[in-house]
């Protein structure tokens, strides 16, 4: 009988053990309230564009939580996303006016819907809809400004060829876009090596409205964006003659490898980095040495 | 059931299928089991509570080398905060069951596959059933029950060691600042989609697995001390097989 007690005991000390350990890891270990489902009310709005929202994506007022993303769906007909929103009912006052704004947290991290109050009085209904809105900033398009990229022309009126001798073309693919000001006027047309050079030559086939190009203008490979493509940029020149049919562009610029200035970036970075863990870093050897 | 000319194939989906009955069989028979409760009980004991030991010491060691390893290469980028995050994560979703599994089927498998296939070969099971006593009732189910309650209990403590080995190696050795390894870990960590899906019901999917196999092999175990030697070392085999296989399958599901 007192073997079967003990065992009982261990079962019962066991199965409290498992379940001490699953509330441990379920309030100390994630946000309670990512999963709170307390009482909320539902606010609708629409975007242009989610971009990577999510369902359950945290809403925020100031940076700080207070509801979630409920659902995504698409407004029948058009071009838009419904999102509808959970706020908790302790924020009933978020003035009708406000504007909610898809945001990224940090370059690589998960979007969130931002909410910043307007200045009406009346704050907004349960089940109504904010109707200021701002879409998502993609990526792509905010880098695309920043470094002129984009793609290529989608229809080219007749177009001219002209050469150009890389050193190293990078990640330059056939079909590139080749831009002037940021603005497509063409794209790659081949990339050779001819026999007996050690440079790419590459064929850049430029639309005829814009012939009016200077022949000293220079070619550069450009990445669009920090993992876009690459493509070839012209730097307009001084020279009173315009690019021809079979020209060549004298003037080039390699491909600048992403690589090797994010390498940079590291490598110049890390020493600071290392001396924030120098402390840990002493202990490692000394903790070897003991043993 | 099988014989030798049988090709591997054949007996493959032989053994599957029989599996696949003896699952019916023992779910049929766990109401009836239920009689045995102390008899359950016991073997909860014997299959959990005294696997504790083992479970614990790896999962502090799981989580101790992932916090190591992370915090090595996140030093790179200078992330080292999520070292937390991704501890818990990559436990609770895949290394906290999966491991558990394993070691249970090692742990505890092996040792209901022996039992019951000594019962077989002494005639045990035969001589139950002479006494209208039904060995699936009464040998089978409560084993079978037992790994189904008892691994994801002990999958739970092992993400619990995993994390704290986690913080050990972290924090506390390595210097990562306290406030923010908690903080990063539990805006990351969902407790739908990371403990109840990824602890939770892929522990008791495994355990429902291992379970069923070590019973099943024992049950059916030819009465020789070879046979039984080969069964301990089938399910083992098939064991880890399935948990593997079964992990792939569930995480596209729930992902």
């Amino acid at each position: 009988m007192t073997q079967r007690r003990s065992y009982a005991v261990g079962t019962g000390l066991f199965i409290v053990l498992g379940f001490a350990a699953l509330a441990y890891l379920a309030t100390q270990t994630t946000s309670v309230a990512n999963s709170r489902q307390g009482s909320s009310y539902p606010v609708e709005t629409r975007f242009a564009n989610v971009g990577q929202l999510k369902v359950r994506a945290p809403v925020k007022i100031a940076g700080v939580r207070v509801g979630s993303v409920q659902a995504i769906d698409l407004v029948p007909g058009k071009e838009e996303a419904k999102v509808t929103l959970s706020i908790d009912d302790n924020h009933k006052d978020i003035p009708d006016d406000s504007v909610a704004t898809i945001y990224t947290s940090g370059l690589l991290g998960d979007q969130y819907v931002g909410i910043q109050f307007g200045r009406s009085k009346n704050p907004v209904k349960e089940g109504g809809e904010l109707g200021l809105t701002r879409p998502a900033q993609q990526l792509e398009e905010m880098l695309g400004k920043f470094f002129g990229g984009g793609s290529a022309p989608d229809h080219l009126g007749g177009t001219f060829h002209v050469t150009g001798n890389f050193t190293n073309i990078g990640g330059l693919q056939v079909g590139a876009a080749v831009k002037m000001a940021g603005v497509p006027i063409g794209s790659v047309d081949s990339i050779v090596i001819k026999p007996g050079s050690s440079e790419a030559t590459v064929t850049l086939a430029i639309d005829k409205r814009y012939s009016q190009i200077p022949d000293d203008s220079a070619a550069a490979v450009f990445t669009s964006g920090l993992i876009g493509s690459q493509y070839v940029a012209l730097q307009p020149g001084g020279s009173p003659e315009y690019l021809q049919e079979g020209d060549e562009l004298v003037l080039t610029q390699s491909a600048m490898q992403l690589e090797d200035l994010i390498g940079k970036f590291l490598v110049n970075g890390s020493p600071s980095n290392n001396k924030n863990g120098g402390a840990s870093g002493d202990a490692k050897p000394d903790n070897a040495g003991k043993k | 059931m099988t014989t030798r000319d049988d090709n591997v194939v054949i007996r493959s989906l032989t053994q599957i299928g029989a599996c696949g009955l003896f699952l019916l069989t023992v779910l049929a028979a766990i109401p009836r089991s239920m009689r045995h409760g102390r008899e359950t009980l016991r073997q909860i004991w014997f299959v959990g509570a005294m696997s504790l030991t083992i479970v614990m010491t790896c999962g502090l060691f799981v989580g101790m080398v992932l916090g190591l390893q992370l915090y090595d290469v996140l030093s790179i980028f200078g992330g080292t905060s999520a070292t937390g995050t991704v501890v818990a994560i990559a436990i609770y979703r895949e290394l906290g069951p999966v491991v558990t599994a394993l070691l249970f089927a090692g742990r505890a498998g092996t040792s209901i596959t022996a039992e019951i296939g000594l019962m077989r070969a002494t005639d045990q099971l035969d001589a139950m059933e002479m006494m209208a006593v039904d060995p699936v009732a009464y040998v089978a189910a409560p084993r079978f029950l037992a790994g189904v309650i008892a691994l994801p209990l002990l999958g739970v403590v092992f993400c619990a060691m995993g994390v704290f080995g986690g913080h050990l190696v972290g924090v506390t050795w390595l210097g990562i600042d306290n406030g923010t390894f908690w903080s990063n870990m539990t805006a990351a960590v969902d407790v739908h989609k990371d403990i109840i899906n990824g602890v939770l019901l892929k522990s008791f999917a495994f355990g429902i697995v291992v379970s069923l196999i070590a019973v099943f092999q024992g049950y059916t175990t030819p009465p020789t001390s070879e046979g039984v030697a080969y069964a301990t070392t089938r399910t083992v085999v098939a064991s880890s097989i399935a948990i593997l296989a079964l992990d792939f399958v569930l995480t596209s599901f729930l992902i």
